[in-house]
């Protein structure tokens, strides 16, 4: 690794809460360290319960870490307090799920976009009123809409106003956390083709937690796979797709039904049993191993080693090397879902 | 079964009925100067229970007062104290309920322990101690009120701003590292208080009627000022000779009771009454005909 | 031409549409909508939110939020009885009794304070009516049936000591409690993880084929769709845009919006960084019928009728060449071009 080149690091984050079970403690996020060089768009993908959104929130200060150290630009941020912690962390921005939620329904877009300026000591009227209306143009908004309030708005255009309130504090770094699930299928699109702008035209690194993995392959170079707290595979986003060699991972990417009624008619579904396990008590050794397919006996014994299959490539998993030896290098042909 | 939908259709305007007699009690509260017929402490001795008459409406006391007047006087005494003591017991446990929601961590766990010790006495034994350690007076009624009240709101209070404070759109705030004054000042407050005072409604009959009982006791609301609990303690020595001056200041609390409980009750379940009326229906109803008409 | 109508269809539905009420506006979620459903079909109801698809199918049974007042018109026939006009309670004989529903969200549509065993054997007893004893040992066998692990245990369970997962699976052991000829299922997999929605399609498979019960399944995820449909039925605005088999809907889909949805599925031939395809603009506000085609804004193939006369639904959605389309452009064209539009 080259530390020099990282913009954000997270280094064996931990991340627990209190259990609804008396004296019992949920490891939402247990021992995961990543990283982001600046402008790259790097996925991070999971189902639901996985830690994933712990993660992003751990990130941006939402949640209080146990342990591990985040840095950005190589400053330890748990080493700064009050408001130096709040003006290097700005820095990071989040993009919440619900566009319906993250707004203020009781300020006008204007009004929304002005106070995060005022946030970061732009007081002059008419420098802010300029920078809202190249806010609104950056997301493809008109100006007009700086008079509206967030009930007028639709699930798209609210969610762009999301994104160009980030913008306002100039980030580094966008964290976004299933920045389309709640919107239709036409709009999706529209918003995902502003993010990769976004990221082109402002050089932002973005990390996308998502559970949409055709959606994570065509928008970033690199993706993590996540399973109950921890990292379990990460590469390229290219490789991952073509050559998974984490169990979890081949079933995940297998799960996802194809719009091809002829493909679908002889597709049989992965041999993935049962849901994802309660967090409060994983299992011993590898989490997975409940669910898997290929489960032995020596899954249970103890945390299976990460393993470097190529370069940029890991898994954790003991047979990951047969998998990943095994695996055809051509393009996984299946997903394409809705 | 018609006899049940008729009484189900009926309790359905419930909500409708509380909100004029809440609205009726706010509004002779406010001009019951004006309002009232006859000075209310104006005694004529020479007419002591009167019976209802052209003259007085609804008769006179045992001192020869209006008790038409004095009903209506009552219920500013009534609303003036109710507010005083809601105010103060709302600002105090507005505060603490939204320092607790804010900061949560120990804070939050000494302010909550210290506002349960406070919800484990009973109101109004409370209201009762301290107005017998500090003897009785107007203030000493209201703060005592006060007292008794402020941990219920700080309790709910603090349920609203933990609900707000993980609001995405607070949320974003504190990710633009906007300062805690104005997340705390420009949105958790405000939005705090308006839920808030939603709870606030269902709990100002039971003030009224606590200010009542302290009054009935002679430990609140001192004569020669009307007010209901004391016109009730007035008129029971005459219980037998002149029910009405003691059912009708009892009558009248209890509406305004009920009405409090009615509309706080409703509009925190999100039930005030909006049916289509009629009137709209048909209106939306002829729109939809048109269309059909329309259509080819 | 509507879809065509034999008697031997399960689900008739003909010129049906919903006018809704509010105090500000009256609206129209469902505008002259038909087709049908045969028995132990699968027919899919795809479109985005506001297009009207879980209106279309819940109003009929008198599934609307409390205070909402809807008139009815147009034709919906199930089982050879007319569902419009239908009292309350006749509706409510057959909701959960001939037609079984399967709601997004299953822990706001079990009750929380209710075992598991209990909730599927009250269905049971009410519409089959079975003895106390005889529900149970149902609720025992429908808990097989729909493959919980450990299923005496479930019984005894609550809905929120159950995982996402296995809650669904209990929604579906409920709606299938009392053996119905119909199953309507609104976005059933949609809370669901991918790993998890694959198992809950493949029981509906299952059950499906062992039951012969029809299911139309209410949805926007074309994966799911063509995993597990028979026929497709696109809804937008309130009105269907296409209507056919399921192959001929996904692989040459004709209406420009079914075009366009299908086109905006990622694939794996876009290169990484590649920009998404997608639909322009947004779609419309739920408000009075357009007069004209509501996609014609949006709309790449737009001409000028478009916009004044509203597109019919032509063609056979039946098997046959070709799906029911609704769109001036399309229908204008020889059937020969059509093929390779």
């Amino acid at each position: 690794m080259h530390e020099a080149e990282d913009l954000l690091r997270v280094e064996n984050l931990v991340t627990r809460f209190k259990s609804v079970e008396r004296g019992k403690w949920v490891t939402a996020v247990d021992d995961v360290s990543i990283r982001l060089a600046p402008g790259e768009m790097v996925g991070l993908v999971g189902e639901s319960g996985c830690g994933k959104s712990t993660l992003g929130r751990s990130i941006v200060g939402l949640e209080r870490p146990q342990s591990g150290r985040i840095l950005l630009d190589g400053v330890d941020l748990s080493s700064l307090r009050g408001r130096a912690l709040r003006e290097t962390r700005r820095a990071i921005q989040y993009v919440f799920q619900d566009p319906y939620a993250s707004l203020n329904d009781r300020q006008t877009i204007g009004e929304t976009l002005t106070e995060a300026l005022i946030i970061i000591g732009m007081t002059d009227r008419e420098a802010q009123r300029r920078r809202v209306h190249t806010l609104l143009d950056q997301v493809g908004l008109p100006d007009a809409l700086a008079e509206r309030y967030p009930r007028e708005l639709s699930g798209g255009q609210r969610q762009r106003v999301a994104i160009a309130r980030s913008l306002a504090v100039e980030p580094r770094v966008l964290i976004c956390d299933e920045p389309v699930s709640a919107l239709d299928l036409s709009i999706r699109a529209q918003v995902m083709n502003l993010f990769l702008t976004l990221h082109k035209d402002l050089g932002v690194a973005c990390l996308f937690i998502a559970h949409d993995l055709a959606l994570v392959r065509q928008a970033t170079s690199r993706t993590y796979v996540m399973y109950l707290g921890k990292i379990v595979e990460d590469a390229s986003s290219a490789e991952l797709y073509a050559r998974p060699s984490h169990p979890y991972t081949q079933a995940l990417l297998g799960s996802i039904p194809s719009a091809d009624p002829r493909v679908e008619a002889h597709r049989e579904p992965p041999p993935i049993f049962g849901d994802i396990p309660s967090p409060t008590n994983p299992p011993s050794g590898c989490r997975f191993r409940t669910r898997c397919p290929r489960a032995m006996e020596v899954c249970a014994s103890g945390p299976p080693p990460r393993l470097a299959l190529a370069p940029r490539h890991h898994a954790s998993c003991v047979i990951a090397g047969d998998l990943y030896a095994h695996s055809h290098p051509e393009p996984h042909r299946l997903p394409m879902p809705a | 079964m018609r006899r049940l939908r008729d009484l189900f259709q009926a309790l359905a305007q419930l909500p409708r009925l509380a909100f004029l007699a809440v609205g009726l009690f706010v509004l002779l509260g406010v001009l019951a100067p004006w309002l009232a017929p006859y000075d209310p402490n104006a005694q004529d001795l020479l007419a002591t229970h009167a019976d209802p008459s052209w003259q007085h409406w609804l008769g006179t006391d045992h001192l020869g007062r209006d008790t038409l007047s004095r009903l209506i006087v009552s219920a500013r005494t009534s609303l003036v104290g109710m507010s005083l003591v809601l105010l103060i017991a709302l600002s105090v446990g507005i505060t603490i309920g939204t320092v607790a929601g804010y900061r949560r961590g120990w804070v939050e766990e000494v302010l909550m322990r210290i506002v349960d010790v406070g919800l484990a006495m009973p109101s109004l034994i409370v209201a009762l101690a301290v107005i017998g350690i500090f003897g009785t007076g107007y203030w000493n009624m209201i703060l005592a009120l006060a007292l008794a009240w402020w941990p219920g709101s700080a309790r709910i209070s603090r349920a609203v701003a933990v609900g707000v404070m993980n609001r995405p759109h607070i949320e974003s705030l504190r990710v633009l590292g906007a300062s805690p004054g104005r997340i705390y000042f420009h949105h958790l407050l405000p939005s705090t208080i308006g839920a808030v005072l939603v709870y606030a409604t269902a709990d100002a009959g039971a003030v009224a009627l606590s200010i009542a009982t302290l009054s009935f006791l002679g430990l609140g609301i001192q004569p020669p000022t009307p007010e209901w609990g004391q016109m009730l303690v007035d008129a029971l020595p005459y219980l037998e000779s002149a029910p009405w001056q003691v059912i009708l200041p009892g009558l009248v609390l209890t509406l305004v009771v009920i009405g409090f409980n009615l509309l706080g009750e409703s509009i925190a379940l999100n039930r005030v009454p909006t049916p289509l009326p009629r009137r709209i229906l048909l209106k939306r109803r002829a729109m939809a005909a048109d269309w059909r008409k329309a259509a080819p | 031409m509507m879809a065509p109508e034999t008697s031997s269809d399960l689900l008739q539905v003909s010129h049906f549409s919903v006018d809704l009420y509010t105090a500000r506006a009256a609206l129209r979620p469902v505008d002259g909508v038909s087709y049908s459903v045969a028995p132990g079909e699968t027919l899919a109801i795809v479109g985005e939110s506001g297009s009207g698809k879980t209106v279309l199918n819940f109003a009929p049974l008198g599934l609307m939020p409390t205070g909402v007042v809807t008139d009815l018109s147009g034709s919906v026939l199930f089982d050879g009885q007319q569902l419009v006009g239908l009292p309350e309670p006749a509706l409510r004989r057959i909701r959960g009794g001939k037609i079984g529903t399967i709601f997004q969200d299953p822990m706001s549509a079990l009750n929380p304070a209710l075992r598991i065993g209990r909730q599927i054997a009250e269905v049971a007893e009410l519409h089959l009516g079975m003895t106390h004893a005889q529900a149970e040992a149902r609720a025992l066998d429908l808990l097989k049936l729909v493959r919980m692990s450990d299923p005496q245990a479930r019984l005894r369970q609550y809905p929120h000591e159950l995982s996402g997962g296995l809650r669904q699976r209990a929604m579906i052991a409920i709606a299938i409690a009392a053996e119905p000829r119909l199953l309507i299922a609104d976005e059933p997999t949609t809370a669901l993880d991918v790993t998890v929605q694959a198992q809950i399609i493949g029981l509906l498979k299952d059950l499906q084929r062992r039951l012969n019960t029809a299911i139309v399944l209410i949805t926007h995820d074309m994966g799911v769709v063509a995993s597990i449909a028979a026929r497709v039925a696109v809804m937008y605005a309130g009105r269907l845009a296409e209507y056919g088999p399921v192959e001929q809907v996904l692989l040459t889909p004709r209406h420009p919006y079914t075009r366009g949805l299908i086109a905006a599925l990622p694939s794996v031939d876009d290169a990484p960084g590649s920009p998404f395809r997608g639909l322009p603009g947004t779609p419309p506000v739920l408000g009075a019928p357009l007069p004209g085609c509501a996609f014609a804004p949006r709309c790449p193939q737009v001409i000028d009728i478009c916009a004044r006369q509203y597109p019919p639904l032509r063609g056979s959605g039946g098997p046959g060449p070709g799906a029911a389309v609704a769109c001036h452009v399309v229908n204008a064209r020889p059937s020969k071009e059509q093929a390779h539009a």
